[in-house]
C-alpha cells in the first residue's frame, strides 16, 4: 500500500515519470551515434546491436554519464550546493563530447528536463540553479539535469543513477528498433540483459573520480561527426 | 634498472630584429634530447626534434615536458621514431607522461609526433594539455599503433590511457580519456571490420576564424578520405574554436597516409602545416 506521505513512492513516481518516453525530453529523437553506425554497416542486426550496447553503450555510462551524474548529485546538495562545481561538470559535459551532434542531444535533453523539473516540481534548487546557469551562460547536461531533478524529487543518488540508466537503454533500444529488423520481444530480452548491468555499473560510477570522468569509441566519435552531413537520417544525433 | 624522471622545457619566440622564431629558453634531461632545431624558410617554421637516446619507455619512467610558443613564432615539434613502451613485470610501476602545450595569440604550434607502440604487457599513462590563447593557432596529432606489428605482436597492452585536455583560453573545449583494455579495444576494431592491426590518430585544429564556419568546404574533402578501409570523421568542438579530427586505418602506412592528406587539406588554412617534419 502506497502511504500519501511515502516520501519514497513520491520520488519513484517522479524518477518513473522522467524515465518514461511520454516525458517531452525529446530524447526520442535522438539515436546517440547509433544511426551514424548503422549506416556505416558496424551495427546491422540483433547480434551487432548486443555487442555495441556491451562495448561502447555500457562503457560510457559507467565511466562518463553516471559519474557526472553522481558527482552533479553530490554537488547539488540542496543544503549545501556547490555551485562552482556544478558549473564545471556542465563544462566537463560538453567537454567529453568531441561530435557536435552528441553535444547538441545532451544540450536540449539536459535544457528540457531542467526546465520540465523546475515548471512540475517547485523546488528552492530549480530555481537557484536556472538562475546560475543563465548568468554563467552553462551549458545544459542531460545528466547534471536528471541529478538536479532526482535531488528536487528527494530521490536517493543510486535510484539517479538507475534512472538513466534505463532511459539511456530504453531510448538506445527505442532508436535501434526503428533502424533495424528487431522485434518487440527480441528488444526487451536485450533490454533485460543490459539492464543486469546496472547495479554493476552504479556501483563503479560511484567510484570514479572527477579526473577520471570520460571514454572514447573512435568509431563511434567518427560515425556521429558524419552523422552531421548525412544527406538522409531519421535521428538528430 | 633506474627509473628516468625526464623534464623537457621549451620555450619558442619571435625574434625581435627580424622575427625568425628561436628558442628563448630551453632544458631538459634524459631520455629527452634535442637535435640542433631547423628553420624551414619556406614555411617560416622552427622545426624541433625531440629525440630519446633510450630503447623506449621503461617501467617507472616519469616525463614530463612543457613547450611555450609566444607571440609570432612557429614551431613543429616532432620525433624521429615511434615512441615503443616496454614491457613492464608484475609489481613494477606503470610509465607516466605529463605533455603541456601552451601558443600564445599570434603563435603557431604543430605537435607532430611518431605513432605510441604499447608492447605486449606495458602499462601507460599519458596526459596531455594542450592551451591555445585566443588568436592562437595549433595542429596536434597522436598516433597510436596496436603493439609491434611486424612481430606479429598486437592487442597485448596491460594497460593504456591516453587523455587529452584542450583549451582555448578559459573554455575547456575537449577533454578525452582512451582507457581500455586492449581486448576491449580490440574487440570494437574487430565490430567495426577494421582489422587486426586497427591504427589510430587523433587530431585536433584549432585556428582563429574556426568559429565563423561550422560547415568548412574542407571537412568534406577530410571525409572523402574515407576509403580503402580508413574511417575519418570531423567535428567543430564546443565554442566553435577548434575541430577534432579521429581516423582509423587499417594498419600503419594507411594511417600515416590518412595524416598526410590531412595536412594537405588544411594547409591552406594554416600554411604552416606545408613544413616537412621529416627535413631533419
Amino acid at each position: 500500500m502506497i502511504d500519501s506521505e511515502n516520501s519514497s513512492a513520491r520520488w519513484l513516481v517522479g524518477l518513473l515519470q522522467a524515465g518514461d518516453s511520454f516525458y517531452p525530453t525529446g530524447g526520442y529523437a535522438h539515436s546517440f551515434g547509433l544511426e551514424g553506425l548503422i549506416e556505416l554497416g558496424v551495427v546491422h542486426d540483433r547480434a551487432t546491436l548486443r555487442s555495441f550496447f556491451l562495448l561502447s553503450v555500457l562503457p560510457t555510462l559507467r565511466q562518463a554519464e553516471l559519474p557526472l551524474a553522481a558527482h552533479a548529485y553530490n554537488a547539488l546538495d540542496p543544503a549545501a550546493p556547490d555551485w562552482a562545481r556544478v558549473a564545471e561538470l556542465c563544462a566537463l559535459a560538453h567537454a567529453l563530447k568531441s561530435p557536435r551532434e552528441l553535444r547538441a542531444a545532451t544540450e536540449n535533453i539536459g535544457r528540457q528536463r531542467a526546465e520540465l523539473a523546475t515548471r512540475l516540481h517547485p523546488h528552492p534548487l530549480g530555481a537557484d540553479y536556472t538562475a546560475h546557469a543563465a548568468a554563467g551562460a552553462w551549458p545544459f547536461s542531460a545528466a547534471v539535469s536528471a541529478a538536479l531533478e532526482g535531488r528536487i524529487l528527494g530521490a536517493p543518488g543510486d535510484a539517479v543513477l538507475a534512472g538513466i540508466t534505463y532511459s539511456t537503454l530504453s531510448s538506445s533500444l527505442a532508436a535501434a528498433m526503428k533502424l533495424l529488423r528487431l522485434g518487440q520481444n527480441a528488444g526487451q530480452t536485450l533490454l533485460t540483459e543490459m539492464l543486469a548491468h546496472a547495479p554493476r555499473l552504479i556501483a563503479t560510477a560511484n567510484t570514479v573520480p572527477l579526473a577520471e570522468i570520460g571514454w572514447s569509441n573512435p568509431w563511434l566519435d567518427i560515425a556521429s561527426a558524419r552523422h552531421e552531413t548525412a544527406n538522409a537520417r531519421m535521428f538528430i544525433s | 634498472m633506474a627509473d628516468f624522471h625526464g623534464h623537457l622545457s621549451l620555450r619558442a619566440a619571435a625574434r625581435p630584429d627580424d622575427g625568425l622564431t628561436s628558442l628563448a629558453a630551453q632544458s631538459f634531461r634524459a631520455p629527452y634530447h634535442l637535435s640542433k632545431p631547423y628553420w624551414d624558410a619556406d614555411t617560416r617554421t622552427l622545426v624541433v626534434q625531440v629525440v630519446n637516446p633510450t630503447a623506449g619507455i621503461l617501467s617507472g619512467d616519469r616525463l614530463e615536458s612543457a613547450v611555450t610558443v609566444e607571440a609570432g613564432a612557429a614551431v613543429l615539434l616532432t620525433t624521429p621514431s615511434a615512441s615503443r613502451v616496454f614491457r613492464m613485470r608484475s609489481g613494477e610501476d606503470e610509465a607516466r607522461s605529463l605533455q603541456h602545450f601552451s601558443v600564445a595569440g599570434g603563435g603557431w604550434l604543430e605537435v607532430l609526433p611518431e605513432p605510441l607502440v604499447p608492447h605486449r604487457g606495458s602499462r601507460f599513462h599519458q596526459r596531455t594539455v594542450l592551451e591555445v590563447a585566443p588568436g592562437g593557432a595549433a595542429f596536434y596529432a597522436d598516433l597510436l599503433l596496436p603493439g609491434r606489428v611486424a612481430h606479429g605482436e598486437v592487442w597485448g597492452w596491460d594497460r593504456l590511457v591516453l587523455e587529452l585536455e584542450v583549451r582555448s583560453g578559459t573554455d575547456l573545449l575537449l577533454r578525452e580519456r582512451l582507457d581500455q583494455s586492449a581486448d576491449h579495444l580490440h574487440a570494437l576494431a574487430t565490430l567495426a571490420g577494421s582489422g587486426e592491426t586497427a591504427s589510430f590518430g587523433n587530431a585536433v585544429f584549432l585556428a582563429p576564424g574556426l568559429a565563423a564556419d561550422p560547415v568548412p568546404p574542407w571537412r568534406s574533402a577530410l571525409h572523402d578520405l574515407q576509403t580503402d578501409g580508413v574511417w575519418i570523421g570531423a567535428s567543430q568542438l564546443r565554442t566553435g574554436a577548434g575541430w577534432s579530427i579521429k581516423f582509423v586505418a587499417p594498419d600503419g602506412p594507411r594511417l600515416r597516409r590518412t595524416l598526410a592528406e590531412i595536412r594537405r587539406i588544411l594547409t591552406p588554412h594554416a600554411p604552416h602545416l606545408a613544413c616537412d617534419a621529416r627535413k631533419l
